[in-house]
């Protein structure tokens, strides 16, 4: 987004079609990159203990959620 | 049952995966399968639309309408977030497409399936029930589009009744097609 102005319609846009759309779309990007990330850092050889504490979140959680995908 | 399918028919089937996926679709639905009996080509299901004076190129703009949902990016863009941007700066970390190739990012599905939805079955369940009525012993591309033909099979119903292309119409037609021709 370059248009400054128009973001700024956007954001302030209280309709709760666009807001919650943006959201969503935010939590698939978000989960995305976490996957991308989860995955290079096991590549390199990091520990579920150091990727859950730069994710701040339990190694049990990161552990399950990524396990099924191999890395 | 996939068995009494003609080539042509199965194409149509496996071609309705690619469609869906083209359009990134989470389930395979009716107007996938419609999109791809349109792109087979020389079937007699091409030859009744035809008749009807409908063109692919007609089905596919009506497809095409159907997807009004905003768009990932649009959504992130009311946020100020430019997703083709982080698109870009992954893939010169990562390599082109490694955001998309993410589980995440198919919905968690495993890649090269996307399951077929209820309208979908319906349209393959009606297609086989149009060749008995018929006494087809086979099930072709004209026995898919008349499966199609019936209120519980979602978009492509929709599309075809606002083409005018009638059920009881295409019917004979295909009765007509298929005592002159080969099945297709």
């Amino acid at each position: 987004m370059t248009d400054a102005t128009e973001v700024a319609a956007a954001a302030s846009n209280r309709d709760p079609a666009i807001g919650l759309a943006a959201v969503a779309s935010l939590r698939e990007l978000l989960e995305s990159l976490e996957e991308l990330q989860v995955g290079n850092a096991r590549e390199l050889g990091w520990s579920w203990q150091q990727i859950a504490e730069s994710l701040r979140v339990s190694k049990q959680a990161v552990h399950k959620k990524y396990r099924r995908l191999g890395f | 049952m996939f068995e009494r399918f003609t080539a042509k028919a199965r194409e149509v089937v496996v071609g309705a995966q690619a469609e869906g996926k083209a359009r990134g679709a989470d389930a395979i639905r009716s107007e996938h399968l419609l999109g791809s009996l349109v792109h087979v080509p020389d079937t007699l299901a091409l030859m009744v639309l035809t008749g009807f004076s409908v063109t692919p190129a007609h089905v596919l703009a009506d497809i095409d309408a159907l997807g009004a949902t905003p768009s990932d990016s649009e959504a992130l863009a009311s946020i100020g977030i430019d997703l083709d941007e982080v698109r870009r700066q992954v893939e010169e970390a990562f390599g082109p497409g490694a955001l998309d190739r993410t589980m995440a990012a198919r919905g968690g599905r495993r890649r090269g399936h996307t399951p077929f939805d209820r309208s979908a079955k319906k349209v393959l369940e009606l297609a086989l029930r149009e060749a008995i009525a018929l006494h087809h012993n086979y099930i072709g591309t004209e026995h898919i589009l008349l499966g199609m033909l019936h209120s519980e099979t979602g978009a492509a119903q929709r599309i075809l009744a606002a083409r005018n292309v009638q059920q009881h119409v295409a019917r004979i037609m295909v009765e007509e097609l298929v005592r002159g021709k080969r099945a297709g």
